[in-house]
């Protein structure tokens, strides 16, 4: 930034620095693929929303008002999402010294609750139907319903479609969906392994992007790299989960009416439902497990094995007595943090120590580390 | 029905448990479940055939057949020792003993239907010794066990007095009229008519006895079995002599009472699949198997098979599909009176299964000691030492215990859940009040309740599981936990307001015309409890405010207050944890802050109801209600907004603000310590109430004492209040001594690279 004077500064209206504001935050939305894709379909569920509200207010149907609603309710994730992933690459600053990272696991927390509500609300009202079926006006749901369908579709693909692109940005690992995979990582280095092992669990759309962890002679553009793809995972999973789980409530709305229409079972809509309900709620539970860990600071599932191996390690180093408080944790998607305490031997070459501790823990994965060392008294 | 005798005697089972390869028993496994099958089928085919043939003659026939059958193949005459005059008379006795038993059991079967007989009876000897070991002595084998013994008693209870099977009511009226046609019956039916209960719940006593009696008998013919030679020849010898006890009296009934069956040559066929399947194939495969497997396995196994297939077949065999393919073996004048499967009748007999698979597995108790291992000879070795201490499982009513008295240790849960208790009680009257009067309103407002539970639940469980200790993998305890559960139930409560400002809104548009009669007592009783647990968390609040009142100065420094709503003081709590560490907070953490702003949102709500009520009632405006209802939802909206900003802003692993200034010159005052250079990434940030977790990176002179600088930084950072610090001193020449040492290139590389960020302590690639 230029230095302004101060007379700039005064005659600058507020209206222009709101529309500045306005202006950064959509080219920051653009800059990045995730969050234009969200913005997009954003945009679209809106107007679509906007469309059937208008609709039902002008042909005086509430049930339309309230699917409409409905929609702008499932708007909040996208928009939880797209708030996120702008809100995650905001720089640190004094308050947020980690910086703002962690709105993707929390965007990705939100979204699952969220859909479990909604699930829950889903069966709960499925069941009070089943219990008493109540006369469906089938007539008008199938249009609304398709629409709604081809609608998420466009989500999916898109989304689907941004999951591929987005790993074929991860440069150098352009082959993350090949088989080969592992023999290239493996190609990296001696200790590629440890990191390669680590990853075990990731998901495949992204299965590329941990094993750069494993040589750390590339530790460097980690930086850029995890920047650019760290803030997508948890979003994007939520985000997807919840377009799906919209998609699989239209499917069931058609099927529903469709044999109400057909066959005239009454009871095929309470059923759809709770059998929509159900698979949303076992669908979330990954993710929320995956972020309510993260958010409670356990250690790296994916750390699990490789840890004791690194404190065997580090308390073999010469002069290391003990090990002690190693706090491990995830601060987002593959960036591990850890502090430590050592207790080594008065006559110790701390530095020496403290170098080979760094090491071992980066080979594992950890980007950052913190040390203490603490002589034992004589 | 006699089933195995002495095998289990001899049977691996009471050597402790040696695993067998599933492959190997699979067959046997297979073998057995095919033959429970046929089992329940035979006695199903048994109950159609009883409704033509009386008891007596069926049991002789039965008898007579498995008899000659049994005597083909075993041989008991020929083969083995001579028997002698006075085991002949036990064996006389105990033949009338076998006779007395199968009489009250197929007379079960009789009054009670296949289904329900094989439930009750066919409990194989071991579940029933295990049960009477519990009911009756002290020493029953432990807490699973009782649990056992519970499920079976609460499946009788069930059978018992939730089983309506209307159709077996009239059926009752009319038995004892039709088939009152031999003493024996008569003798019964006006002995269960003395209980003064309904036909078919004194055929489950009856079958319960005789259940009893059949154990104890088979216990008995134990020696008795040894005696003769094996339980095979004296299985065999019984059929016989029963079938001989029996006769007399069945050329009796068949000389004074006409007989129903108008061809017995039809009835040939269902006669010998029911002696094949009941009597003889059961005894076989129940030898080998229990011989083969382990006895509890094969009791396990063989229920479970029996009381599925007895279900389905309850199902299916009164199916008119079914009733063509019985057709050709069956006497055409089927009476289309069956015992219908009741939901009584399922509960217990998920109950039974249950309760069969816990008493039949094996306990550790009775074989005082544990299997440890195999000495190299490959005799087994036991460990008799851990008997006294070691739990055979979590006893329920220990566990409820601790987990009470661990709810109570604490004001914050203690509060919750007196208060959870109160609301529950609530729910239950308005639920049962709901459904004796038969309201829906009711009913559905008791679900909602219900419902509103669920995060005093959530809130309950945070307080307890944030006391947790912190294990290797949740490192720094599970304090996160009353974090996250304010925050879950912040959104929660956005949640619900969100759709009631919806709901209102279409309301707002198209007033529905609400029946205000039953509103207001039920929403004025809510409107009671919640005020109760209003009263009793803000006092909670008043109180944490009390006992720490230093912290008033910190709270004016404090960056955001909400002092705009009723819950203001809240954020002094959070004022005080840095300069109390270890002590907890006492106050409002995240955790109570969300319970109470539920528990808030819900009174908000009860008022609406009796306003927008009162208003309806009064002056007729129905417009009242979605008012109320949207000034509500946004009284709801506004009020949670702090609480989730605070979780978010922790969960963000933001610096705590209220103590942002102090950090701020602790920063400072450290980097004036004689020999630091500078410092880089310094972090700090709130783990839970309690804890706030710091790192900081220094760069010292090479010539200082690391020790003394570490000491000095964490003091200083702890007055600032973080409590979990860790500090990594590094030296300038660390980087030179690096590449000294022979440390290999890369290492090299990521050192020089760490230099080179070090220039730049401000640069934000740093944290990602």
């Amino acid at each position: 930034m230029l230095p302004l004077s101060i007379k700039d500064d005064e005659y600058k209206p507020a209206k222009f620095n709101l529309l500045l504001k306005l202006s950064g935050w959509f080219r920051s939305i653009l800059a990045d693929k995730t969050s234009r894709n969200l913005f997009f379909f954003l945009c679209l569920n809106l107007s679509f929303a906007f469309v059937e509200l208008t609709y039902g207010i002008w042909s005086n149907s509430l049930g339309l008002i309230s699917d409409s609603f409905h929609m702008f309710f499932d708007c909040t994730a996208l928009l939880a999402g797209l708030a996120a992933s702008v809100i995650s690459r905001w720089r640190s600053n004094d308050s947020f010294s980690y910086g703002y990272v962690r709105a993707e696991v929390l965007a990705g927390f939100v979204n699952g609750l969220f859909l479990i509500f909604t699930a829950f609300f889903i069966f709960s009202e499925g069941v009070e139907r089943a219990l008493e079926p109540p006369d469906v006006h089938h007539e008008r749901l199938l249009p609304v319903s398709v629409a709604g369908l081809l609608v998420n579709l466009v989500g999916i693909f898109v989304f689907q479609h941004g999951g591929h692109g987005h790993s074929h940005g991860d440069g150098g690992h352009g082959h993350s969906h090949s088989p080969f995979n592992g023999s290239l990582n493996h190609g990296h280095g001696g200790h590629s392994h440890d990191g390669h092992g680590g990853h075990g669990h990731s998901h495949d759309k992204h299965g590329g992007h941990g094993h750069s962890h494993g040589g750390h002679e590339e530790s460097h553009c980690h930086n850029e790299l995890q920047r650019s793809e760290g803030s997508s995972k948890q979003i994007l999973q939520g985000v997807l989960l919840h377009i799906i789980a919209d998609t699989l409530g239209s499917v069931g709305v058609i099927i529903s009416a469709l044999l109400m229409q057909k066959y005239e079972l009454m009871i095929a809509d309470p059923i759809c439902s709770m059998l929509i309900a159900v698979l949303i709620g076992v669908s979330v539970v990954p993710l929320l497990k995956e972020s309510i860990s993260i958010l409670m600071q356990r250690t790296p599932p994916s750390l699990d094995n490789a840890l004791p191996e690194c404190y065997q390690r580090v308390q073999q180093l010469q002069g290391v007595y003990n090990l002690q408080e190693p706090h491990f944790w995830t601060l987002c998607t593959d960036v591990y943090i850890g502090t430590l305490k050592l207790l080594v031997a008065p006559d110790a070459d701390s530095r020496w120590i403290l170098s080979q501790t760094h090491n071992i823990f980066t080979q594992a994965g950890v980007r950052q580390l913190y040390v203490q060392i603490e002589m034992a008294a004589m | 029905m006699e089933e195995k005798y002495s095998s289990n005697v001899l049977s691996g089972g009471k050597l402790g448990m040696v695993e067998v390869p599933d492959s190997r028993l699979t067959r046997y496994i297979a073998l057995l479940i095919l033959s429970k099958i046929l089992k329940a089928l035979g006695i199903f085919e048994s109950y159609d055939i009883l409704k033509v043939v009386h008891i007596v003659q069926f049991i002789f026939i039965l008898k007579l057949g498995s008899a000659v059958i049994l005597l083909v193949f075993q041989k008991p005459f020929s083969s083995g020792k001579g028997i002698s005059k006075r085991q002949w008379i036990k064996l006389v006795k105990h033949a009338i003993l076998s006779c007395v038993i199968s009489l009250l059991g197929f007379f079960g079967l009789t009054l009670c239907g296949p289904l329900r007989t094989l439930l009750l009876f066919e409990h194989s000897d071991m579940v029933v010794l295990a049960l009477l070991a519990v009911l009756f002595t002290n020493s029953g084998g432990g807490p699973s066990k009782t649990r056992g013994a519970a499920f079976f008693i609460i499946a009788v209870i069930c059978l018992l007095l939730f089983d309506n099977d209307h159709l077996m009511a009239k059926m009752g009226d009319h038995h004892p009229e039709g088939h009152h046609d031999s003493a024996l019956t008569h003798f019964l039916y006006t002995t269960i008519s003395l209980l003064g209960v309904a036909d078919h719940k004194g055929g489950v006593v009856l079958l319960v006895v005789s259940l009893c009696l059949k154990v104890g008998f088979h216990t008995a013919s134990r020696k008795l079995s040894v005696e003769i030679g094996g339980a095979k020849r004296l299985y065999a010898l019984d059929n016989l002599v029963s079938a001989v006890v029996l006769l007399p009296w069945v050329v009796v009934l068949s000389a004074t009472t006409e007989s129903k069956v108008d061809s017995w040559s039809s009835l040939i066929f269902p006669f010998g699949m029911i002696i094949f399947s009941v009597m003889i194939l059961e005894f076989y495969v129940e030898a080998v198997c229990t011989a083969k497997m382990e006895a509890p396995r094969c009791a396990r196994y063989g229920a479970f098979a029996l009381f599925l297939s007895a279900l389905m077949l309850a199902n299916f065999w009164t199916h008119p599909l079914t009733d063509q393919l019985r057709s050709m073996s069956k006497p055409p004048q089927q009476v289309s009176t069956e015992h219908v499967l009741s939901g009584g009748v399922i509960v217990s007999s998920v109950f039974f299964i249950m309760a069969s698979s816990i008493l039949s597995s094996p306990s550790n108790k009775g074989q005082k000691g544990t299997l440890v291992g195999y000495s190299p000879e490959g005799t087994p070795l036991y460990n008799f030492m851990g008997d006294a201490l070691q739990h055979t499982s979590q006893s329920l009513p220990r566990f409820i215990k601790d987990s009470l008295k661990q709810i109570l240790e604490e004001y914050d849960s203690r509060q919750i859940f007196y208060f959870l208790c109160l609301n529950l009680a609530f729910t239950f009257v308005e639920l049962f009040y709901g459904v004796w009067t038969n309201s829906l309103g009711l009913i559905s407002d008791g679900f909602h309740m219900l419902f509103d539970c669920s995060a005093l639940v959530l809130g309950l469980f945070a307080a307890l599981m944030t006391r947790w200790k912190a294990t290797r993998i949740f490192s720094y305890g599970y304090g996160r936990v009353e974090i996250l559960s304010g925050f879950i139930n912040g959104l929660f409560l956005m949640v619900i307001a969100f759709f009631v400002f919806v709901e209102s809104v279409t309301r707002l548009l198209d007033p529905p015309n609400i029946n205000t009669d039953m509103l207001t007592p039920v929403s004025v009783g809510g409107l009671l409890v919640n005020l109760v647990g209003i009263c009793a968390f803000s006092h909670a609040h008043s109180h944490g405010g009390k006992s720490c009142p230093s912290h008033d100065h910190g709270h004016s420094h404090h960056g955001h207050s909400h002092g705009e709503h009723s819950h203001g003081g809240h954020g002094h709590s959070h004022g005080g944890h840095g300069h109390s560490h270890g002590s907890g907070s006492r106050g409002m953490n995240a955790n109570m802050r969300g319970v109470y702003l539920h528990v808030l949102a819900d009174t908000l709500g009860s008022v609406g109801v009796i306003i927008s009520t009162i208003l309806i009632r009064q002056f007729g405006w129905l417009i009242a209600d979605p008012i109320c209802s949207l000034f509500i939802a946004t009284l709801i909206f506004l009020s949670v907004i702090p609480l989730l900003k605070d979780a978010c802003e922790v969960l963000l692993l933001r610096t705590p603000p209220e103590h942002e200034k102090d950090l701020n010159s602790a920063l400072e005052k450290i980097e004036k310590i004689e020999g630091v250079l500078s410092y880089r990434d310094p972090h700090f940030w709130r783990h839970s109430a309690s804890v706030v977790a710091g790192t900081i990176h220094l760069q010292v002179m090479s010539d200082v004492v690391e020790q003394r600088i570490i000491q000095q930084v964490t003091a200083i950072l702890k007055d600032a209040g973080v409590n979990n610090l860790s500090v990594q001193v590094e030296k300038e020449a660390y980087f030179q001594h690096m590449s000294g040492l022979s440390a290999g290139f890369q290492d090299v590389l990521a050192m020089t690279r760490q230099m080179a960020l070090m220039k730049y302590p401000n640069d934000g690639t740093l944290i990602m």
